[in-house]
């Protein structure tokens, strides 16, 4: 467990400058400019049992986002870490009066690195000739289709911290699952190559 | 509030949901709820519990990975023959080392009437395929007996290991091929065969004298290079060493073995 103590590090400084790096708790206009918008929780989705980490919107709430770290504890198939960062589009929106949005279907990449010495970037030029493995074991890309509704607080107090809740479902592929069931469409089904995962964004 | 309506409408849909296998925690987590556990374990058993009759018939199929199609054909073809007492899946179950595909060549090989084993391949020790593969069927290096035979299936990608004279392991094979009461004649099964660049080449020698270590081994069966082969070392003096054909190349190999004589045969599906 040595490997991941300097990894683990990093991420734990990098999430806690996350935390502390709140509009409303920062003086400095650099910071304002680098904190997220939301915070991000999520649960499973192909990047950790859990994973955490910050939202930026894009184009004025019409896309996202996110970078994540994950992890998988031993007792759940792991242990794992990952980082992941995420994109998604959001082309369509509904209105439920002051209460909430939806954003029905968010079609969006997401890109996950693995660390630990099994998950290799590359192939080692000394250990295989060229050409021999193909694939990044480290590196994975995923396609994404979300959904998401998210709450409005309407006329909360200013002093209240939480402005705005989403939830939101995703399902994912990626590239090696989608080449596995390219040439075996009649023998796997393709919603074995979809995975599913949920989380939340705390808008402050 | 806000989060007070929320969060139970989340605890809602974990608990209805957290056991659903569509909620991965990554390609390379290494089991969950559901996988399965010590297979080839359960299935030698099951193959030791069955009645047998005076000839001893297997099928050894290779390299299954992303070839789902034609696994499944397989599956079907082998169901419809007589007389066989187990099949054996000659390593690279998987193309990337993941859960999934491992869970796909056993959802597949799973209809087959007889039980099957797995040995592993180089590709099965990608990722976290190694953990995989221990969980789901067991060690990389085991054996068992049927019909008065010792199977030695074992770990010979030595490339994976970037040929640390560490595999395949001499000791271990020597040890494995002693003769012993009960058993009358000795066959070993592994993925890469010896005369492949992916097989430590120091060890080979070591490792043909390893595997006939009795004098009453019948010969040795592989994969990995997607065709069927047959080869004689040392003039014919020392047990064949087959190679079968990919499961993606619609052809496996039947060995029957009757009165200590070994035969194999080509079989297309």
């Amino acid at each position: 467990m040595e490997y991941f103590t300097p990894v683990r590090s990093v991420f734990k400084a990098g999430i806690l400058l996350i935390l502390l790096a709140f509009p409303f708790t920062v003086k400095s206009q650099f910071l304002k400019t680098v904190a997220p918008d939301a915070v991000i929780a999520q649960y499973a989705g192909s990047i950790g049992f859990g994973s955490i980490g910050g939202t930026y919107d894009l184009w004025k709430g019409k896309g996202t986002a996110d970078l994540l770290y994950g992890f998988v504890p031993k007792s759940k198939g792991g242990s794992l870490h990952i980082a992941t960062a995420k994109f998604s589009y959001r082309p369509f929106r509904i209105r439920i009066g002051e209460t909430a949005t939806i954003y029905p279907a968010n079609p969006g990449a997401f890109f996950s690195y693995h660390f630990g010495k099994e998950f290799n970037f590359s192939w080692s030029s000394e250990q295989y000739p060229k050409g021999y493995y193909w694939w990044s074991p480290a590196f994975r890309p995923h396609l994404s289709l979300s959904n998401e509704i998210r709450f409005h607080s309407g006329k909360t107090p200013a002093s209240h911290r939480i402005r705005e809740v989403s939830v939101y479902n995703e399902f994912n592929t990626n590239d090696l699952y989608l080449v596995s069931w390219a040439k075996n469409r009649e023998s796997i089904s393709v919603f074995d190559a979809v995975k599913m995962g949920f989380g939340v964004r705390v808008y402050f | 509030m806000l989060m007070k309506r929320i969060i139970p409408f989340l605890l809602f849909i974990v608990v209805a949901l957290a056991g659903c296998e569509k909620f991965e925690f990554s390609p390379n987590q290494k089991f969950h709820q559901n996988t399965p556990e010590n297979l080839n374990a359960i299935n030698i058993a099951r193959l030791q519990s069955s009645a047998g009759d005076d000839t001893v018939r297997f099928i050894v199929s290779g390299d299954p990975q992303r070839a789902y199609n034609q696994a499944e054909d397989f599956v079907a073809a082998i169901n419809k023959l007589k007389g066989i007492d187990f099949v054996v899946v000659d390593g690279d179950l998987s193309d990337f080392g993941l859960l999934q595909e491992m869970e796909w060549v056993h959802e597949i090989y799973g209809k087959l009437v007889v039980p099957y084993v797995a040995v592993i391949g180089n590709h099965d020790l990608q990722a976290s395929g190694e953990d995989i593969f221990r969980r789901m069927y067991g060690p990389l290096n085991y054996s068992f007996i049927y019909g008065g035979i010792k199977f030695v299936c074992h770990n010979t990608n030595s490339r994976e290991y970037n040929f640390n004279h560490a595999v395949p392991d001499i000791t271990w094979l020597t040890n494995e091929f002693k003769a012993q009461p009960g058993v009358t004649a000795f066959v070993g099964l592994a993925h890469v065969p010896p005369t492949d660049p992916d097989f430590d080449h120091d060890l080979e020698s070591a490792y043909l004298h390893a595997i006939n270590y009795s004098g009453s081994t019948l010969g040795s069966v592989y994969a990995h290079i997607d065709k069927g082969t047959t080869w004689y070392p040392d003039d014919g003096e020392s047990p064949p060493v087959y190679t079968t054909n990919a499961i993606g190349n619609r052809e496996c190999m039947l060995i029957e073995i009757t009165h200590g004589i070994l035969h194999t045969r080509t079989i297309s599906f």
